[in-house]
């Protein structure tokens, strides 16, 4: 009798609601539409994660290696209970955002990568996922922790979440922090913004296709950056340099 | 006393800066010494307010010097605050005035972005009354914003029109590409969509988001020269014709008329008698728009425009590019971004580009005089400059 | 306990100062610390204030409220504020109290509140 591995390894989905649309102005005056990323539509958001690697700055490369991993894992069933959300400015991949349910009272939230910077697209994006766990789901609490600073100002200072330091969050192991119901309605009017239904030529455009971003982050124009910054004493950046030197030698040679 | 003129001029990008702090004070400098056509000079000033604190080096002007290889040079590094920049052109405007030197390096440099937002916050908040006003948690933005609602109060300023000077000066940026937001932005993104004070929120009411400067890295530098030396150097003929700089209290809360910024009226008039100009003279400025409230207000306290007629200059398009008199045709502060140390020297830097003819989409038809106001504290230490074009 | 904050009279022509300085502004004559103290008055109007949601790192609360405040002897000082809907113009009292925890430092100011 052989057996099916994997039915074994793939994680069954839990039904979730689906995400309602939304849309709404950034200080640009552009429209964003913030909408459900299907699981096939995946590797077309993967292209512009796996840049972010060699990003040091704000842990872009920390936070894109752990959302690469997990939008992966997510498109290949080894993920359980994920969704993924995309933020689009006229199709172009502003932000994604993702989360998943740990039981039907409870939330996580992993992870907020913004591709476009000043105008809190990453903010619009978070509170979109919390408004989904929140409005959607049904969750009471949703668990959050911080790799960089400025997420940590983002989601703990401005929503001023909760300790649940005795939980060690699945990012890292490190405590975590929640965001309760309560603190969310509070936080409701200033922080949550959105319109829906979204237009239908706006909605349109984003479901089309994801295009690429305009102007995502970029590593540093120094390749030595990284042994002089004292956030940085293991010089990722100059590994990563010498290993885009090695590739390029390769290429030559190959030439 | 003899004529001093800005023989070269150069600046870094405005943004985060990977590089040492030395590192981007030098790549100015050689940008200015490049563009001068000299290789030596006599003398050195960078100014720069948070190197020991924030960057954890001192004497940094030895550092810049040696790295340029131009030693034995003098070299003297001046911390004033946001002001430092303006101090080190009036440090290096004596020292060639008074026949001491002939070719004096003027570098401005800061890179705060070294540490993160907060902590950088807390650094420029030393510049407040140690007793009176930190211990508080006092903030820039704080006195800006305490400032902004006496102003708002007494001379009728609204949201609106701060709103207006950061989508004015925020998208003339754009035209500028060394400025550190190159990102437009628009009034109804701001101030009137359903999102906007979600897009905008407060950082001290009635201050907004879009309302204050970012925290930049960058580093701009002059050489200034005299008359001599600049024939000899052949380059446009850009004088430095007038440098007033006055002091108020320490602690705001001294000051007689807490709406008015006599440091920044003293300053200006005092660079005007200085060159023989008046303000009706200036053909394009530089204003110190660390938050929009400043711009309305200073460009009242030098004599642009009446007390308390700013802002409706603002709203006649007087101030833009274009305009009666354009103000912060590069951005500013709040487009260009603030490396607090080197804004004295940008503005300088600007304004020499504009007087030059080599603004691009951003120059101002003719521009023959120009002006600059650098200005330290909360309005405790202010700097202005006179600039002419001699053809 | 009640604590106070100081003014500085000048000895030579009576000019109060807020905070201390080592010269008087007005008389420009005194020499090293010919100052009285005098205890500041609590009592005053609120001339103005903001609510500043960027803080320097050591808060570890979301907003401060700071204010400028007209005491009932005509002296202005600055203080943080605990009131819900602040006015300008508005009567205000003052305490004492802790205002910035550094390290293991205390530091007193004034905190004023409705009056």
């Amino acid at each position: 009798m052989s057996v099916d591995l994997e039915k074994i390894l793939r994680p069954v989905d839990t039904p979730m609601a689906p995400y309602v649309p939304k849309y709404m102005l950034l200080a640009s005056g552009e429209a964003v539409v913030v909408r459900p990323v299907e699981r096939d539509e995946i590797p077309d958001i993967l292209k512009h994660v796996e840049p972010l690697l060699h990003v040091e700055r704000d842990y872009y490369d920390v936070v894109g290696a752990r959302l690469y991993s997990e939008l992966l894992a997510h498109y290949r069933h080894r993920y359980q209970d994920q969704y993924v959300l995309a933020v689009q400015i006229d199709g172009e991949l502003a932000a994604v955002v993702n989360g998943r349910q740990v039981n039907p009272k409870l939330g996580m939230s992993l992870h907020t990568v913004a591709l476009r910077r000043g105008l809190r697209v990453g903010a619009h994006a978070f509170a979109a996922k919390m408004e989904y766990h929140f409005d959607e789901l049904g969750h009471d609490e949703v668990l959050v922790v911080a790799e960089s600073p400025i997420g940590f100002r983002r989601w703990m200072i401005e929503y001023k979440l909760e300790k649940r330091f005795e939980v060690p969050h699945e990012l890292g192991g490190v405590p975590s922090w929640a965001l309760t119901r309560e603190l969310f309605d509070a936080a409701r009017s200033s922080l949550v913004v959105g319109r829906r239904p979204v237009p239908p030529e706006l909605l349109d455009k984003a479901m089309d296709k994801i295009l690429p971003p305009s102007d995502p982050p970029t590593p540093a124009l120094d390749p030595l950056s990284a042994t002089r910054s004292k956030y940085d004493p293991t010089a990722t950046a100059l590994m990563v340099e010498r290993w885009a030197m090695e590739r390029a030698e390769e290429a030559s040679k190959d030439a | 006393m003899r004529d001093v003129y800005v023989a070269g001029i150069g600046i870094t990008t405005f943004t985060r800066l990977e590089f040492a702090l030395s590192e981007i004070a030098s790549y100015a400098s050689m940008m200015a010494l490049k563009d001068a056509g000299v290789s030596e000079v006599d003398q050195v000033y960078v100014a720069n307010m948070g190197a020991p604190r924030v960057n954890h080096q001192t004497a940094l002007a030895s550092a810049v010097v040696d790295s340029l290889s131009l030693t034995p040079a003098g070299a003297a590094a001046i911390e004033n605050g946001p002001a430092s920049g303006g101090s080190a052109l009036k440090a290096g405007f004596q020292a060639v005035a008074s026949g001491m030197e002939d070719v004096v390096l003027v570098a401005g440099v800061e890179r705060m972005r070294e540490v993160n937002n907060l902590e950088a916050t807390d650094f420029v908040a030393t510049l407040t009354h140690p007793i009176a006003e930190y211990i508080y948690g006092v903030t820039l933005p704080a006195h800006a914003a305490m400032f902004t609602r006496l102003y708002m109060d007494k001379y009728g300023v609204t949201e609106r029109h701060l709103a207006m000077v950061g989508v004015k000066n925020q998208n003339a940026a754009l035209n500028n590409e060394w400025a550190h937001l190159q990102q437009e932005i628009t009034l109804e993104g701001i101030l009137d969509s359903p999102e906007a004070m979600t897009n905008n929120p407060y950082v001290a009411e009635p201050l907004r988001f879009f309302d204050a400067c970012p925290v930049s890295d960058g580093g701009a530098a002059v050489v200034l020269v005299s008359k001599e030396k600049a024939l000899e150097l052949g380059r446009p003929l850009i004088r430095l014709s007038g440098v007033g700089q006055a002091t108020d209290t320490h602690a705001v809360h001294e000051r007689v008329e807490p709406t008015d910024l006599l440091a920044v009226r003293k300053a200006a008039a005092d660079a005007f008698e200085m060159a023989g100009l008046t303000p009706e003279d200036v053909d394009v400025a530089e204003l110190h728009d660390a938050f929009t409230i400043l711009e309305i207000a200073e460009s009242e306290e030098v004599g642009f425009f009446p007390r308390g007629e700013g802002h409706l200059a603002l709203e006649r398009g007087d101030t833009a590019l274009g305009g009666k008199i354009p103000i912060n045709v590069g951005g500013g502060l709040k487009g260009r971004g603030h490396p607090v140390g080197a804004t004295g020297v940008a503005q300088a830097w600007e304004i020499v580009t504009q007087l030059r003819g080599d603004g691009g989409a951003r120059q101002v038809e003719d521009a023959k005089v120009g002006f600059t106001c650098n200005f330290g504290g909360f309005g405790n230490n202010v700097v202005c400059l006179t600039f002419v074009r001699e053809d | 306990m009640n604590r106070e904050i100081y003014a500085y009279k000048c000895k030579r022509c009576g000019t109060m100062h807020y905070p201390f300085r080592m010269v008087c502004k007005e008389c420009k004559q005194n020499d090293f610390f010919e100052f009285d103290t005098v205890p500041l008055p609590k009592n005053g109007k609120l001339l103005t204030y903001t609510k500043v949601y960027n803080l320097p790192a050591q808060y570890e609360v979301a907003t401060l409220g700071l204010g400028i405040v007209e005491l009932e002897n005509g002296m202005r000082m600055l203080g943080q504020i605990e009131i819900d809907n602040p006015k300008m113009g508005m009567p205000v009292k003052g305490n004492v109290e802790v205002v910035r925890r550094e390290d293991y430092d205390d530091f007193y100011g004034m905190v004023f509140r409705d009056a």
